[in-house]
């Protein structure tokens, strides 16, 4: 089956947001997705997960006689795998260029960059000799394949251990696990692939690409790289012009890209051993979280709290000091009760108060809304709050003291006797409030 | 500052089941037996093990006199011939367009069964050929309907009349093609203020009626002046029932999606899309539907 197409619109967004700057996923151009290795519990087995992007990666070995014209050296193969459940587009029987050219990034990745000793390899001169099979099969395509296999590779490269071999003059033993511990393979360096997406003939570039932006972009480059700085292969495809300057930057990038994932590798492995050799649990069945369909999962994602405090100390700074908590509520009528009494309010003019309390009413109301907050004993102490203003709590029996008891699913208004100002809350449900104004005769 | 409105996920209670419909139907998973009686002949969808009928898809079971065949729920478009599609072109070839249906193979679009510029008979010519990535191109929308099908199962199109062609601004919405309803005509004039067309591959186009037919039109002049934001609420209204005429499974016809447009009126547009709203919207369109059949 085809791949669905991207369609012209999005299309133009995404080639209009990376020209801002955006990227759909929230990243920064040179942000990589979060990498997540997990080993098996044989040896030499590893998935690896960047973002969505999902690799499966095992080796196996094996003793064959060696290649004719090299007869001390061992033998390593790989392949890479787009297996139907990757994506829609991929068909078990033709499989495109993609996959050509994926399976010889591996190998110059890999082989040529001799990352592997071979010489170690031998067991017999011209005769046996170990062949190191590494098998790369893509899980899920969503983008950016070759940075995910590379890293599996040399992960599982890593994570594997041969038998042990002894040569008593003519008779050679291979020992079983269970008699002496297998042997991991001898490896100087570790390479991984760095994936660069270019935009709008390399004006703009992208650091792992996901799906769709791969499949607006103009060309890729891919640098694969060491720790120590040496550069093990280097690739451009698509037919982009690239500046000299662009391709430093881009090596200078990939350096500090792959400390930082050689580091996370070295990580994982330790993890692994130490797990093994403590008896710990070990294996898929540990490391790959609980992803049931009926669950709900949601992967966490960073929040820019740059603001926060800003926008705190705002609403702190705007806001009422929360009252004392009277715990001793009084029962009016059922649905009506009352907690604590008021203070006396010391606002001057009449008019100036009603509006404020209808201003302060209305900000209560909104954010006891938003909130959600359904209790009424804190809406009734904090709406008292709001509307005094003094500290002292004189219980007075003023002249007006007006006490109005709502009834349940009524929409409260109140009427002012001294003057013919209406006011009405603002709540949207069946609030019972309840207010209690004290004016003191001045 | 902006006010956010978060959702915390709950267990959502399943909608009661509707009032029935007629008869109930017989619906199978794959791997379910339909009948042990063997005198049924086995048609799409279904596979003899052991002397049982049994279902390779899911959906319901359809029998037509000794033809036993299940209509899969969700499956790919299987061209008929008549049936008016919504496709985009994926690719410009010698003589004909490939185009992008939801089906399992690419339809194909000849250039012979492309409408000429002005309604032109002629001949197609090699100048017609070069120029054919200036009637359509990659990315393209079109309307067409089906002419034949292919033996592989490759539809091919045509748009040999006026209302077929390159279809222009609008909005696209991808559904189930189960759920668009067999009709005598797909192009709809809503009376709400935009025009719809209902491909029966499950592509729903939503565009802004055209102020006056223009005859010299056969789709290839694409109007690009702004669309008013009036026309544009309506499309956008028009699209979110859609969306939730398809979450609720309702089979969408013009009549049903006007219902649906009408009572989701009271809410915003941006409510419809929340569940509650939509069970809500859906089950009042449901009620009128219900009542319109008597």
């Amino acid at each position: 089956m085809k791949a669905t197409p991207l369609s012209n619109c999005e299309r133009r967004f995404l080639l209009r947001a990376i020209e801002e700057r955006k990227r759909l996923d929230g990243r920064q151009c040179y942000d990589y997705r979060n990498v997540r290795i997990s080993f098996g519990v044989d040896y030499g087995c590893c998935i690896v997960e960047l973002g969505k992007t999902r690799v499966l990666a095992q080796v196996s070995c094996e003793l064959v006689p060696p290649k004719p014209n090299r007869p001390t050296e061992g033998i390593l193969f790989f392949n890479l795998e787009l297996s139907p459940m990757a994506a829609p587009g991929f068909e078990p029987g033709r499989q495109p260029e993609l996959l050509v050219k994926l399976n010889r990034l591996i190998e110059r990745c890999l082989r040529n960059s001799r990352c592997i000793d071979t010489e170690s390899l031998c067991v017999v001169a011209g005769e046996k000799v170990w062949q190191i099979r590494l098998d790369l099969h893509l899980l899920n395509h969503d983008g950016n394949i070759i940075d995910a296999a590379s890293i599996a590779g040399i992960v599982a490269l890593c994570h594997f251990r041969r038998p042990d071999v002894s040569v008593q003059g003519e008779e050679v033993t291979v020992y079983t696990p269970e008699e002496r511990d297998p042997v991991p393979l001898s490896i100087h360096h570790m390479p991984i692939c760095v994936s660069f997406a270019f935009f709008q003939q390399g004006t703009y570039l992208l650091v792992d690409p996901s799906e769709r932006e791969e499949l607006v972009m103009d060309g890729v480059l891919v640098i694969a790289m060491n720790k120590h700085r040496e550069i093990c292969t280097i690739q451009s495809s698509g037919g982009i012009m690239l500046v000299k300057d662009q391709v430093l930057r881009c090596s200078k990038i990939t350096a500090v890209k792959v400390a930082e994932i050689t580091e996370l590798i070295q990580k994982a492995l330790e993890n692994d051993q130490r797990a093994r050799k403590e008896g710990g649990k070990f294996g898929f069945a540990e490391s790959i979280p609980n992803q049931k369909i009926t669950a709900f999962k949601m992967e966490s994602a960073a929040v820019d709290t740059n603001n926060v405090e800003e926008q705190a100390e705002e609403i702190i700074a705007k806001a009422d000091p929360p009252s004392e908590v009277f715990s001793k509520p009084i029962l009016h009528t059922p649905g009506t009760a009352q907690i604590g009494e008021g203070i006396e309010n010391s606002w001057g003019d009449l008019e100036e108060s009603e509006k404020e309390e209808a201003v302060e009413e209305e900000d209560e109301s909104e954010a006891a809304a938003a909130l959600e907050c359904q209790k009424m004993e804190t809406e009734d102490t904090s709406m008292m709050t709001e509307t005094k203003k003094d500290e002292p709590i004189v219980l007075s029996d003023s002249e007006e003291e007006e006490v109005v008891i709502l009834e349940p699913q009524e929409l409260p208004s109140k009427t002012r006797p001294q003057s013919s100002l209406k006011q009405e809350t603002t709540s949207k449900k069946a609030f019972n409030k309840r207010r209690r104004k004290k004016r003191v005769a001045r | 500052m902006a006010a956010i409105s978060m959702r915390l996920p709950v267990a959502r209670k399943a909608a009661a089941p509707s009032a029935a419909r007629g008869a109930e139907k017989h619906l199978v998973a794959p791997g379910d037996t339909i009948t042990t009686d063997t005198g049924y002949m086995r048609g799409h969808g279904t596979y003899v093990e052991e002397e049982k009928l049994i279902a390779s898809v899911a959906g319901a079971v359809e029998r037509v006199n000794k033809l036993v065949c299940v209509k899969a729920l969700k499956s790919r478009y299987n061209g008929e011939v008549g049936d008016i599609v919504v496709g985009r072109i994926t690719e410009v070839q010698q003589k004909r367009w490939k185009v992008e249906t939801n089906s399992r193979l690419d339809s194909v679009l000849l250039l012979s069964s492309m409408n000429l510029p002005g309604g032109e008979l002629r001949r197609r010519s090699a100048e017609d050929e070069l120029a054919m990535r200036d009637y359509l191109q990659e990315g393209d929308l079109i309307s067409a309907e089906v002419q034949s099908i292919f033996s592989d199962g490759a539809v091919s199109l045509h748009t040999r009349s006026l209302k077929y062609g390159k279809l222009g601004q609008g909005v696209l919405v991808q559904v189930p093609p189960s759920l668009v309803k067999r009709q005598k005509t797909h192009f709809h004039d809503l009376p709400c203020g935009a025009s719809v067309i209902l491909g029966n591959n499950g592509f729903i186009w939503i565009y802004p009626t055209a102020e006056q037919k223009d005859e010299e039109a056969g789709g290839f002049t694409t109007n690009l002046e702004p669309v008013p934001l009036s026309d544009r609420e309506v499309i956008s209204r028009l699209r979110n029932c859609i969306v939730a005429l398809v979450t609720q499974k309702l089979m969408l016809f013009d009549t049903s999606i006007l219902y649906c447009y009408e009572a989701s009126l009271p809410h915003q547009i941006k409510d419809i899309l929340k569940p509650e709203v939509m069970e809500e919207i859906v089950l009042e369109t449901r009620q009128r539907l219900l009542d319109l059949e008597g």
